[in-house]
């Protein structure tokens, strides 16, 4: 359904999106994974045909975007990051507004626009101005505003971002349920946990370039099974602590993020009572000591040797 | 069309949504109508519309106490501000503007009263005071059609007395009548019984009397006759009713924020991306900006009929003579400062930048295009940079109409350049706005 080659963006001298490459096949839902400032964005900006890429192609349902954008504008639904909608507006008149856009009327647009009001949990709320909304709602409703065209594929940019754990709970139900309705979505996020709970397959993007690709296990599997075990120590005791490890059997790594001392292992389990031994034997407390399995934050780390989150605030 | 007509309909939904916009818009404006009313026109509110009007009396051989009477009972009237003079001072008073018009009645007024002689008044009229002298001249023209119509009706009720028949029943053309024996006889006769100087005296009266009535037939009781003065000396001002000018003058400077605020919009959507959104949306992307000005010039002719119609229902503003020369000029003016502020919009790409542009640019046009002082009294480098801002050629057309109760064909000038200017604007629009999307800078 949506073929990305090479795809170069570049604002002046600086490559926003340098060589991506990716495909997505209909019906599919893509996650598109990475901190803000990696890109994601301006990928979507040039697949939705608002930007124009410098290099490569992008080709959706077959059209090219960039000599048939018109063609490509009926077959995508594009949500922003942002709230696009008019708040001084009601809700409905939100999405009246959207489906005349479409070459919606009449009773069809009425209709359609019952059904979305229904699908965002916002019927009853249909005559409120959109700006007396909460962030969930107005979130929900920025999201079915993408779909008022019925599209076959929507991009979702980032819509989560600014609501709370129940309100985002909500959005991801209803997306994943597009999902199941065969509705192919690119949705960029930097939360891990929303690209792992959601997408059949994840990019990973990085200052432009795509530096993974894959489902979830087979991301998981290129950072090996090392587990990661987290400690603080004092300064003093560092140069100590990493002659020790260069000992102990399983210990593939040693480095330091934050403030905390990082130590990779493919097995957790026996690595954690020989740390614990040597914090006792140098009179270190214990309660700072932690395990992480690997997932895709580790692959991140791998890939970049930065953490998403850290990236993204 | 029917894709600008969806942009503007939801600008203007949004518009009427906004509470806020509309008291900037139309109720600020409004009180601010109302206090400029009060101050300068009166209305409805217990002055007089107009002040009272000067006028010259010229009644040579008028007794010195029914001059007074006169006068008091036009100065009681209040329309009036009556002063008497000789029709040399009358003359000079109407060319050098110092009254609007002179009635001029004919040389002993009285005696061609009661002789029944046609009493002819004139009017001498100020042609740079229209509305004055205009009115002096309805209300004489008035006066002298009451006394023609009077004349009219009386002839019509009592035909009789307008037949050749002497006063004392017998008549006249019946007594002359056969030859001088009958005549004599009839004379002699026992219902004419008396001396010869009797009957002599009874002929002189009866021949008084049809001629009389003769002269008082051959031409009307009353006439008007009316002049225009030509001005001598000094050019005198333009007559203004500041209230005239100053009701179209604001309504176009809250116009100017009102449009601005429309134009900055198009950065408030680029913000929040429902600019990005519409451009996703199927065909073309110039109905986009369009609608933005169809939204913005229907705003403004809300806008400025509201006042303007405020204006003239509370202080009688005047309207123009026709009923389409104002409603061009104002969607005119709507036209052209929609244009101007997209165009503003277009060429700069933040609100910020944008907000303090178009304040610099609403206080300077405001300055040199007159709305702060009537284009006619501006001085000459401000009348000549206003030249090429929209409002000056706005409010001298405003003024035109409003002021100077001119028609279309006396204010083809401002009406062109308003139009031409237009024009240019909408197409400067569509060609920046189409170029940034083609370069993908609203993204």
């Amino acid at each position: 359904m949506i073929e990305v080659r090479d795809l170069v963006k570049k604002y002046g001298s600086h490559r926003a999106v340098d060589g991506v490459t990716f495909s997505v096949a209909r019906g599919e839902l893509f996650g598109l994974l990475g901190p803000n400032g990696a890109g994601k964005t301006t990928t979507i900006g040039v697949l939705s045909t608002l930007l124009r890429a410098d290099g490569g192609q992008v080709r959706i349902g077959g059209h090219d975007v960039a000599a048939g954008a018109k063609e490509v504008r009926r077959l995508i639904g594009v949500v922003p990051q942002e709230i696009a909608l008019y708040t001084d507006l009601t809700a409905r008149d939100n999405l009246m507004f959207w489906g005349r856009l479409h070459g919606l009327g009449g009773a069809a647009l009425s209709r359609r626009v019952e059904e979305l009001l229904v699908m965002a949990d916002l019927a009853d709320q249909a005559r409120r101005k959109v700006e007396t909304f909460s962030g969930g709602m107005q979130r929900r409703l920025n999201l079915v505003a993408g779909l008022i065209h019925e599209p076959e594929v929507l991009f979702l940019d980032e819509p989560t971002v600014g609501i709370d754990a129940q309100a985002r709970s909500r959005i991801l139900e209803l997306i994943a349920r597009l999902g199941q309705q065969g509705l192919t979505v690119i949705y960029t996020t930097h939360y891990l946990e929303e690209a792992e709970q959601l997408c059949d397959r994840i990019g990973v993007i990085d200052r432009g370039r795509l530096v993974a690709l894959g489902d979830k296990e087979s991301l998981i599997s290129q950072v090996g099974d090392a587990d990661m075990i987290r400690l603080s120590l004092p300064a003093d005791r560092l140069d100590a602590f990493h002659a020790a490890c260069g000992g102990w059997t399983g210990c593939t790594g040693v480095g330091e993020r934050r403030g905390k001392v990082e130590v990779r292992t493919p097995d957790g389990g026996r690595l954690l009572p020989v740390i614990q031994d040597w914090l006792r034997a140098n009179d270190l407390p214990l309660e700072q000591l932690e395990i992480e399995r690997p997932n895709l934050e580790t692959l991140y780390l791998n890939l970049t040797g930065r953490g998403l989150r850290e990236e993204a605030s | 069309m029917t894709r600008v007509w969806i942009f503007a309909q939801r600008d203007l939904r949004r518009m009427a949504a906004d509470r806020r916009a509309l008291i900037v818009n139309l109720a600020l404006p409004l009180v601010l109508t109302a206090v400029m009313g009060l101050s300068f026109g009166g209305g409805v509110f217990g002055k007089k519309g107009i002040s009272a009007i000067p006028v010259a009396i010229v009644a040579e051989g008028v007794p010195e106490a029914m001059q007074t009477r006169f006068l008091d009972g036009l100065k009681k009237s209040g329309f009036f501000a009556p002063v008497w003079a000789d029709s040399l001072e009358a003359d000079t008073m109407v060319r050098s503007g110092k009254v609007a018009a002179a009635l001029v009645l004919p040389p002993d007024p009285l005696t061609a009263f009661f002789q029944a002689d046609s009493l002819v008044i004139q009017v001498w009229r100020d042609p740079s005071s229209e509305i004055k002298a205009g009115i002096v001249e309805e209300i004489v023209s008035r006066g002298v059609l009451r006394v023609q119509a009077g004349e009219g009706a009386f002839r019509a009720l009592w035909p009789g007395d307008y037949a050749a028949i002497g006063a004392d029943s017998v008549g006249f053309a019946a007594l002359l009548k056969g030859n001088p024996v009958d005549i004599w006889n009839r004379l002699r006769g026992p219902e004419n019984a008396g001396t010869r100087e009797e009957a002599v005296d009874f002929i002189v009266r009866q021949i008084d009397h049809e001629v009389a009535l003769q002269r008082a037939l051959q031409g009307s009781a009353a006439g008007l006759a009316v002049a225009d003065k030509a001005p001598t000396g000094e050019k005198k001002q333009r007559e203004t009713s500041l209230f005239d000018y100053f009701l179209p003058s604001f309504a176009v400077f809250f116009l100017m924020f009102a449009v601005a605020a429309g134009a900055r919009d198009l950065h408030r959507e680029r913000a929040r991306r429902t600019l990005q959104r519409q451009l996703l949306g199927p065909g073309s992307a110039w109905p986009i900006v369009m609608g933005k000005w169809v939204a913005s010039v229907v705003q403004g002719l809300v806008m400025l009929s509201v006042l303007l119609g405020a204006g003239a229902l509370l202080f009688r503003v005047n309207l123009g003579p026709d009923p389409w020369t104002l409603p061009l000029v104002i969607l005119l003016t709507c036209t052209a400062a929609a244009g101007f502020f997209l165009a503003l919009a277009l060429l700069v790409t933040r609100e910020k930048v944008l907000d303090n542009l178009c304040t610099a640019v609403i206080l300077i046009s405001g300055m040199i295009g007159g709305n702060f002082l009537p284009v006619d009294n501006l001085p000459a480098w401000a009348s000549s940079a206003g030249h090429y801002v929209f409002n000056y050629w706005a409010n001298l057309a405003f003024s035109r109409v409003i002021g100077d109760n001119l028609s279309l064909t006396a204010i083809t000038t401002p009406v062109t350049v308003l139009a031409c200017a237009s024009l240019a604007l909408l197409v400067v629009i569509l060609t920046l706005f189409n170029a940034r999307v083609k370069r993908g800078g609203w993204a």
